[in-house]
């Protein structure tokens, strides 16, 4: 009885979940273009051996990884410290929630807008101040060297509102006994925070640098609204490539091998995460 | 009594409304679309059919277009065609070949100038496309700073020539470097965002040095010692003429640089020129800025043209409405309201010439412009060029091994469709 209740949910599941994935798995395998939408003549593995040929795929694969490091890492950074600050005792904290979460509410392509205005390499204040201060302001994204950090700048200070929120429920849903003993024992502010806190504290972060890193793996609006992939390929990340080989290479079956490998890649570091954060505590 | 004549006229009403057709089409919310718009009512009195705009953003054109022209009957009877699709469309199979129409009607194609049917007419020898509308590439200047007598001096006394519009892409470099150094501006406001953003203005550079993307047989030529010349100029222009950011600068950046008066140049869309000239709109340089052919002769051209789709419900009817839109007097009438024509009698028509006197550099550039290689895959390759443009003028890679780069990423896409073997 229990199994004809749930063939509804597994249906509506199979259809926007299963199905799609399956169907994008066969494309992966078919010759499949917008000009010829057919799925024969099958390739076989012949998109999957051509990604792993393409010079500028793999350093797709690599800027990915380093941005998904870079913005997990620095979110969850400032995030924890917003927190721990929003943990404290103050009047006003209202105040500080809804200045926190405005970030997080803001659409992606509203936020890169922004953005760009502000650290536009003639008209944005960030060059106003630095010309103030007597210094030429960096080209943030018109040179190689800060365009991905830049990126990741920019994604970090939207992320941050997610990361912040959810530790500080994390924070307040925490045990108070293992806390109050520290505090009997004599351990400073800063023994507590490191030694009972934090390990407390491990399966949130370890939700939040899950949900993050699939979120970054994925960022496709930033790149698209900012740099279009360059100076050269220098924010070419893998959400971005896989969309122009759909839509400018109108070639649905090799994108469709690109993203899965992608998942594969997001699989892979889910996994390694899991394992480190889950499995040791 | 009464009633039975009210019935019939409604009955009547009803028939008439019911034979009446409508011809539907998406345009883009540019001021082309709403000058035709007006005009309409003219068309309507004189053949009682109907024609109703769909005004989007150029962004959602492409792919309304071809959710429609995939389907069995497509929901646009009439289409306008941007030349970046001038080749993937009929490659496709989604358009209507026009000869028949032309040669059942008498439409006379010899106004057309023959760089406009080239790039928004013929596919692969066939009429697919009347052109309706250019926006070729040229060179924007400011007067005032090639005045300068002080300019003008030091540049006599550092290259013992005469300051001036130049004729050659060299020259023109030179200039824009001249002006970085000494006029306090940018020498040219660039666009070298990568993508369609720097292709189509390193296509000028390409273009203006005598090279090209490939010949008529689809060989690549694009890594032709023309070919590194030009990207060798262009990296150096951008490199050391133009603002700050220009390796992530766009369109809209470019207008921005030269409407505030910080750069002397753009090489850009010649549509460009009566933005710039408006007191009210940049008032720092109306009244100083000119326009030119690209130097080098030959520049980049881009046009849109109409077309009938394979599956329109009534592609008759929609023959009838180009015949109107793109007869001399409409024409005329579309030119004076600020269309940009493709047919050589009406640039040159004195009324017409009277209220746009820069109509006539319009027409020197279209003679001498070409167009970069239309096919399925011209997206893709604005992709893959533009990567590679970006790698050498960012110095990621070298002027030699990115035209190298980009002629084999090229010759990919055109073995991709079937062009070469």
């Amino acid at each position: 009885m229990g199994l004809f209740f749930a063939i509804p949910g597994v249906l509506v599941l199979a259809g926007v979940v299963a199905f799609p994935l399956l169907y994008a798995l066969l494309l992966s395998f078919s010759s499949y273009t917008f000009l010829k939408p057919t799925l024969a003549p099958f390739v076989g593995l012949a998109h999957y051996l051509e990604a792993f040929r393409d010079p500028y795929f793999l350093n797709s694969v690599k800027l990915t990884t380093l941005y998904a490091f870079l913005t997990v890492g620095l979110s969850l950074l400032i995030g924890l410290l917003i927190a721990v600050l929003l943990f404290q005792p103050a009047p006003g904290k209202e105040f500080y929630y809804a200045v926190i979460s405005v970030p997080m509410l803001i659409a992606p392509v509203g936020v890169a807008l922004i953005w760009k205005m502000i650290l536009h390499p003639e008209l944005g204040i960030v060059t106003y101040f630095f010309s103030h201060l007597g210094l030429e302001a960096p080209d943030f994204f018109g040179d190689p060297r800060f365009a991905l950090f830049t990126l990741a700048l920019v994604d970090t200070w939207q992320q941050v509102s997610f990361v912040a929120l959810v530790l500080l429920a994390g924070l307040r849903s925490l045990p108070k006994e293992p806390l109050e003993a520290a505090l009997v024992d004599g351990a400073s502010p800063l023994q507590r925070f490191f030694h009972v806190t934090l390990p407390l504290l491990r399966p949130v972060i370890g939700v939040v640098l899950i949900l993050q890193t699939i979120a970054e793996l994925r960022t496709y609006d930033l790149v698209y609204v900012l740099t279009r992939g360059g100076p050269g390929a220098a924010t070419d990340l893998l959400a971005y490539f896989i969309y122009r080989k759909a839509f400018l290479g109108l070639d649905l079956g090799g994108a469709s091998a690109l993203a899965y490998l992608l998942l594969l890649l997001t699989l892979a570091l889910v996994v390694f995460y899991y394992r480190r954060v889950f499995q040791e505590v | 009594m009464k009633v039975a004549r009210w019935l019939l006229a409604a009955v009547l009403a009803l028939g008439l409304a019911q034979a009446q057709v409508v011809l539907r089409a998406l345009m883009e919310d540019v001021p082309e679309t709403h000058i035709i718009e007006k005009l309409l009512p003219d068309f309507e009195k004189k053949t009682g059919i109907k024609v109703e705009f769909e005004v989007v953003q150029y962004g959602a054109m492409h792919d309304k277009l071809v959710s429609q022209l995939l389907a069995p009957t497509s929901a646009y009877d009439f289409l306008e065609v941007d030349f970046l699709w001038a080749g993937e469309f009929p490659a496709a199979g989604w358009l209507e070949p026009l000869e028949p129409y032309v040669k059942k009607s008498g439409f006379d194609l010899s106004p057309y100038l023959p760089s406009m049917l080239d790039l928004v007419g013929y596919y692969n020898g066939k009429l697919y496309m009347i052109p309706m509308y250019n926006y070729a590439m040229g060179l924007i200047y400011r007067t005032d700073l090639l005045a300068d007598p002080k300019l003008k001096a030091k540049y006599l006394e550092l290259y013992s020539k005469e300051l001036g519009v130049p004729a050659i892409l060299g020259d023109y470099v030179q200039t824009s470097v001249f002006m970085k150094k000494y006029a306090g501006v940018a020498g040219a406001a660039m666009q070298g965002q990568r993508g369609d953003p720097n292709f189509m203005e390193f296509s000028n550079y390409l273009f203006g040095a005598g090279g090209d993307y490939a010949d008529k047989n689809w060989h690549v030529t694009l890594d032709s010692p023309a070919g590194v010349k030009a990207l060798r100029l262009y990296v150096k222009n951008i490199r050391e003429a133009a603002q700050k950011g220009a390796l992530n600068a766009n369109l809209d950046d470019t207008y921005r640089e030269m409407c505030q008066g910080r750069a002397w140049s753009m090489i850009t869309y010649w549509w460009m020129l009566p933005q710039l000239d408006d007191a009210k709109k940049c008032p720092k340089v109306a009244g100083k800025v000119k326009l030119a052919v690209m130097p080098g002769g030959h520049g980049v051209n881009g046009g849109w043209g109409w077309a009938i789709p394979h599956n329109s419900a009534h592609k008759e009817e929609a023959w009838k409405f180009i015949q109107w839109v793109e007869s001399p007097e409409i024409v005329k009438k579309r030119a004076l309201m600020g269309h940009a024509p493709t047919r050589r009698d009406v640039l040159t028509d004195p009324d017409v010439l009277a209220k746009y006197p820069y109509y006539a550099q319009v027409l020197e550039i279209l003679e001498g412009a070409k167009k970069v290689p239309i096919f399925a895959y011209t997206a893709e390759m604005e992709d893959v060029i533009g990567r590679e443009i970006s790698l050498a003028a960012s110095g990621q890679k070298s002027v030699e091994q990115a035209i190298k780069d980009a002629a084999k990423g090229l010759y990919g896409l055109f073995k991709k469709a079937g062009l070469v073997k």
